[in-house]
């Protein structure tokens, strides 16, 4: 236990904030694929975050045995948003169906920009953070001079 | 008669404390998108005024951080508001560098009375 802990953990913020940026950003770029990988139209994604359980190392187990219930956040995974394609009437385009309607990812460019707005500010916060945490801990190897 | 007396262990388990506060806190901001989390925190303030109180020395005070499930700040369970974790982890810190800049004041008169300096 430690500032150094603090910094783990601002790192751990700060892994998952980007995390959320690519996926946000993957899925602006893919607002228009019709073809998928399984060749369906893009499926907007989302990053599911949780708090870090700590993993199996002998740093972790110490540390939770010393109490100290700081583990940061973690990816629980990424996850398709279930909601309906947007299907839009086009009948020159390639993949329209017979009714000359195209299915169009269901990508909302406003949800994603916010979404954008929010892991960037998270991020801020974390660097924010671990800036502090710096601080202090140049701070207390002051005290040995 | 110890070298060091009970402000500066006092001062030193604070240091202890306060450290600890930073990395809950620095976790709390993590966290701010983990949905259903809930925030934590130590009052090593009060624990400190309890062992003066009983008088139990300062080295031997645990602080024992804990969650909050009370209160929901967010539609997605997250207890988490950013802006005030922000607030809290800069007025931890200050008072951290308060800390560190008496625990060192005090450890250079025992210095300068050694006659290291």
């Amino acid at each position: 236990m430690g500032l150094f802990d603090a910094i783990d953990v601002a790192g751990s913020g700060l892994a998952a904030e980007r995390l959320r940026m690519d996926v946000t950003a993957g899925n602006l770029a893919n607002a228009q694929t019709t073809q998928g990988a399984n060749g369906q139209p893009y499926r907007r994604r989302e990053v599911v975050l949780q708090e870090a359980q700590g993993g199996q190392s002998f740093g972790s187990i110490l540390a939770s045995a010393s109490s100290s219930p700081v583990n940061g956040v973690q990816v629980a995974g990424i996850v398709e948003d279930p909601s309906a394609s947007r299907r839009v009437y086009d009948p020159g385009h390639p993949d329209a169906d017979a009714q000359g309607y195209v299915s169009l990812p269901n990508v909302n460019p406003v949800t994603e920009m916010v979404d954008l707005i929010s892991a960037s500010r998270s991020f801020e916060a974390n660097v924010t953070a671990m800036q502090t945490a710096k601080q202090l801990f140049t701070k207390t190897l002051e005290l040995l001079r | 008669m110890t070298l060091f007396d009970t402000t500066q262990l006092s001062l030193e388990a604070a240091m202890r404390g306060s450290s600890l506060r930073q990395t809950l806190l620095t976790d709390n901001l993590a966290n701010v998108n983990t949905p259903g989390y809930q925030r934590k925190d130590v009052d090593f303030h009060a624990a400190l005024a309890a062992a003066q109180r009983t008088g139990e020395t300062a080295e031997s005070v645990s602080f024992n951080p804990r969650a909050d499930a009370s209160r929901t700040v967010r539609a997605d369970g997250s207890g988490i508001d950013a802006d005030q974790e922000s607030a809290e982890l800069a007025k931890n810190a200050l008072e951290y560098e308060a800390l560190v800049s008496v625990a060192g004041t005090r450890t250079s008169i025992l210095q300068i009375a050694m006659g290291v300096r």
